[in-house]
């Protein structure tokens, strides 16, 4: 940890010393320790301590970016004016107006000494307790445990004075057989509230439950997808729907509908990165405090998240999405909700009468029809036929491919319990989603496992 | 430099390490985007910092910094040490190095053009050019191009004497255009989807890119494709053209020839592969036609270098021989499993990063005849272009492509263009049904950019050497 002051003091000595007429500086220092293991060992063990600092100038409406991981002051000083530059060398971007200016943040508690003072052997002992739970039946575990402490400060010469240490742990398990495997996974940002037993066990029993999977014909089945495999549908709903950039070119599904009722009532799709359930976080990388922002409420299409340049562009007011500024062509959703319902996976398991049950799926790619948020993938690690309400048999895995816009007009259910779901973004945000039971969805295609 | 490196490894030894490399690396890079003849972005990076791996009473630790100071080194070695007595309480295995010889040397990405000695202007002039030229028909929404360079220089020591300093040079750039109907999206993107082609290489192959000679077809296929059928819903005969051959190969052949999925440490992300080591040397792969190399020495290959990053010599090796699965991409640590040495394609994404097997260029190898003679030899089927979408199981298995164009083949011939298109197969199947494979004068390696693999998630640059090639019975046009 270098502290608020000390980052704050570097920062403003550097801009201040910025031949452009504005200057951004964004910092993300980060410690970051990964165990991975497979085959009852950790075979994959690292650490890693990176300062990252960004420096965006603008000149009149030219800007110029520059990061550096080098803090050493000349080092800094030469990105400055490489930045600069950069920007002299420009052309003018219209929707560019000014840096934006101070602000007031929530306080958020998203750092917890537990988790920041993690060691590798602390790490090394719940791996060994998860092998112990696995090997009583023979089962092989391999997975990923990961705890960092991250700062991240935005300063700029309109006045900007962000920071906000962070820590994150997160854990992610595939029990496997001979032919089956169960995944489950956890994530907080305080190391304690990760249930290592309960997710071993989840991940044991799925593996248990899927052993000798049978094949079923591809066709159109009501499947209940847990909220990992949810979360990996709204990731690329995200990547492909719920950001300016996409909607601008007309390739969102969202394009042409907002106000529109695209999808079922029972449906809501949000950004909140105020709400604890997920992975909070309170201003973005330009140093705007975050905003709530529906993409789809109740069915109906609302809109897409802003950072300062791409809300000009839109005639609007910034959300507070923005990336870090060697993207700040495009904003982003880092905390997306999808609105809970009031039915239990049970309740669903009892009113299907044939479907599938999905744990999480492999490889989403949602490129193929964007503007019907046509998406395929694969099942993995646990997928079960179910039959008169009840779970019949493990099956062997499914390929889907499906348009979203159509399959979230079809949700029969939505559970009342969500998860937080890790994402590559996970320290500033996540993905919470419940349990959906969908109907009439398309598996157009099988593998041999 | 040397010297400090030099000192950390005679630390590690003082500290009673099996084994132990530090990397040095230093990367620039320079990325710019064009859309609709405004500049988006402009962006620098310089990357600079160290990695030192180790293995320690039989186990594996890593640990990096940004800092590159002999302070933060010797702070990094220690953490590595720690990391590694934490890993020793798990393993069952002592962890074990196949020999390599220690070398020491120096290499050098040939080039003709420094890209970042090219003036901005230039740069910036091209791809505004190039999104202008696109707009011109009303219908392209969105036009956009652009360009990615970097430079590396990275110096590799370990505690067997190797030191090698390599200088890495990689350059590419592409562009796309945008058409909008009504309730329909289409592009079309030149010379590749994804941002382009990139090679190791200067300025040079930007200029032989020739983006102007390319925009006008590019806008007018993309506005094309809004008029165009879907593709229908059939088994068919397809040939596939050399950039979707880059992604089929990548996919389907590169990920699952990787040994360390085979050996089950990327189960926790990437997956697994069916290419259990019982396969190697007498699984059929393919057809008897079907060849394929990893080739780190390839010209200009994006997967190019001089060692890779355990300080093993780049070479070409068989992964594929007339149709039989022969060779898997391999690592010190993994070789031994297989009774080989490695044959060097560990590679890190910088210096934060520990090195994992990954492809280098995974290259089929050209057959004979020319992309038309194969079309006029077709008398029905379909031509398959540029890729959009990918997908395949975490065994590599079952995949799904779709890409950005397709026409159909009759008599021989190319006849209307179809939008949507999508096929569909099984990896052994798929490749056992490859009848045909153009020669020489269409081959060409495909720069990909953005391989992903690992937790934290590494992103590689690779390469395919691919030419357009034929299959049959291929389900295409599954998507609903």
């Amino acid at each position: 940890m270098i502290g608020k002051d000390k980052i704050f003091s570097t920062l403003n000595k550097v801009i201040k010393k910025s031949p452009a007429e504005q200057t951004e500086a964004v910092f993300i220092g980060n410690s970051f320790g990964l165990s991975r293991f497979t085959n009852s060992h950790i075979h994959q063990n690292v650490f890693e301590s990176t300062n990252k600092l960004y420096f965006r100038v603008a000149v009149g409406k030219r800007i110029g970016v520059v990061s550096t991981t080098s803090m050493e002051k000349e080092d800094l000083n030469r990105a400055l004016l490489n930045a600069y530059n950069i920007a002299l060398n420009q052309r003018d971007n219209p929707d560019f107006t000014e840096l934006p200016g101070k602000a007031e943040y929530r306080k958020i508690k998203t750092y917890y000494p537990s988790t920041a003072a993690y060691t590798p052997m602390e790490r090394a002992k719940k791996i060994k307790a998860i092998f112990r739970i696995a090997g009583k039946h023979n089962l092989n575990a391999a997975g990923s445990f990961s705890t960092s402490e991250t700062e991240v400060a935005v300063v700029n010469s309109n006045g900007v004075k962000a920071y906000q240490p962070l820590t994150s742990a997160a854990i992610n398990l595939i029990v496997l057989g001979d032919n089956s495997s169960g995944y489950a996974e956890g994530l907080s940002r305080d190391v304690r509230k990760l249930n290592f037993k309960e997710i071993t066990e989840r991940a044991t029993q799925k593996c248990l439950d899927s052993v000798n999977p049978m094949e079923i014909p591809p066709g159109k089945y009501d499947v209940i997808l847990e909220p990992k495999a949810v979360a990996e549908i709204i990731e690329w709903l995200n990547y492909t729907g719920f950001n300016p950039k996409s909607l601008d070119d007309g390739s969102s599904f969202l394009a042409g509908h907002l106000g529109k009722k695209i999808m079922g009532e029972n449906v809501s799709l949000y950004d909140d990165a105020i709400d604890d359930n997920g992975i909070p976080f309170p201003f973005d990388f330009e140093g705007v405090p975050k905003r709530k922002v529906y993409f789809v409420k109740k069915g109906i299409g609302v809109g897409v998240v802003h950072n300062s340049l791409t809300a000009h562009h839109a005639g609007t007011k910034s959300t507070g999405h923005s990336l870090t500024p060697d993207a700040s062509d495009n904003a982003y959703s880092f905390n997306t909700f999808m609105a809970a319902g009031r039915n239990s996976l049970n309740s669903m398991i009892s009113k299907t009468e044939k479907g599938i049950l999905v744990t999480r799926f492999h490889y989403i790619n949602g490129f193929i029809d964007t503007n019907k948020a046509v998406m395929t993938g694969m099942t993995k690690d646990g997928t079960f036929l179910i039959k008169n309400g009840k779970i019949n048999q493990s099956i062997k895995n499914l390929r889907f491919t499906e348009s979203m816009v159509k399959a979230f007009s079809r949700v029969k259910m939505i559970s009342r319990e969500r998860q937080a779901i890790d994402a590559w973004w996970s320290d500033i945000g996540c993905i919470v989603a419940p349990t959906l039971l969908i109907s009439n969805f398309n598996f157009s295609g099988k593998t041999q496992f | 430099m040397k010297q400090k490196l030099l000192e950390i490894i005679e630390y590690l030894k003082k500290n009673n390490v099996d084994y132990a490399d530090i990397r040095y690396v230093f990367t620039r890079a320079e990325s710019i985007s064009v859309r609709n003849q405004l500049v988006e972005n402009i962006t620098g990076d310089e990357s600079i910092g160290f990695g030192v791996r180790v293995i320690y009473k039989g186990a594996w630790g890593f640990a990096s910094s940004s800092i590159v100071n002999l302070p933060s080194m010797k702070k990094a070695a220690r953490m590595a040490i720690e990391i590694a007595r934490a890993s020793a309480t798990t393993i069952n295995k002592k962890a074990k190095l196949t020999e390599a010889e220690p070398y020491i040397d120096t290499y050098r990405t040939p080039y003709k053009e420094d890209p970042f000695e090219v003036p901005m202007d230039d740069k910036l002039n091209l791809l505004i050019t190039t999104t202008q030229e696109m707009k011109t028909d009303k219908l392209i929404k969105s036009a956009e191009a652009s360009l990615n360079f970097w430079k590396t220089h990275k110096i590799f020591a370990s505690t067997e004497g190797a030191y090698i300093e390599q200088d890495i040079l990689e350059s590419g750039g592409g562009f796309k255009a945008t058409a909008v109907g009504s309730n329909d999206v289409q592009w079309r993107s030149y010379p590749n989807s994804h941002r382009g082609d990139f090679i190791t290489g200067g300025y040079e192959f930007i200029r032989e890119l020739d983006f102007l000679s390319h925009t006008d077809r590019v806008k007018e296929e993309a506005v094309a494709l809004l008029k165009a059928s879907p593709c229908p819903s059939t088994e068919a005969t397809i040939i596939i053209g050399g950039s979707q051959m880059a992604l089929q190969i990548h996919e389907s052949c590169g990920h699952p020839a990787e040994l360390d999925r085979v050996l089950g440490t990327e189960l926790s992300f990437a997956g697994g592969s069916f290419l259990t080591i019982d396969k190697l040397g007498s699984f059929r792969y393919g057809s008897p036609i079907v060849n394929i190399v990893q080739d780190a020495t390839a010209e200009r290959g994006l997967g190019s270098f001089g060692y890779d990053d355990e300080g093993i010599k780049a070479q070409r090796t068989d992964v594929i021989r007339e149709g039989i699965f022969t060779g898997y991409l391999t690592s010190r640590e993994t070789a031994p499993v297989i009774g080989q040495k490695s044959n060097g394609c560990m590679r890190a994404d910088g210096y934060n990063r520990i090195p994992l097997i990954r492809m280098t260029n995974i290259n089929l190898e050209p057959g004979e005849g020319s992309l038309e003679e194969l079309i006029s030899d077709t008398k029905n089927g379909y031509y398959f272009d540029m890729n959009k979408s990918w997908s395949i199981d975490d065994k590599r298995l079952n995949f799904q492509f779709g890409v950005e164009a397709a026409w159909e083949i009759k008599n021989g011939k190319l006849r209307r263009m179809l939008k949507n298109p999508v096929y569909t197969g099984i990896t052994p199947e798929f490749w056992n049904s490859c009848d045909a494979i153009a020669g020489k004068s269409e081959w060409h390696i495909w720069g990909v950019p953005n391989c992903g693999k690992g937790e934290p998630t590494q992103t590689a640059r690779v390469a395919h050497g691919t030419s357009p090639a034929r299959f049959h019975n291929v389900k295409i046009g599954v998507s609903k």
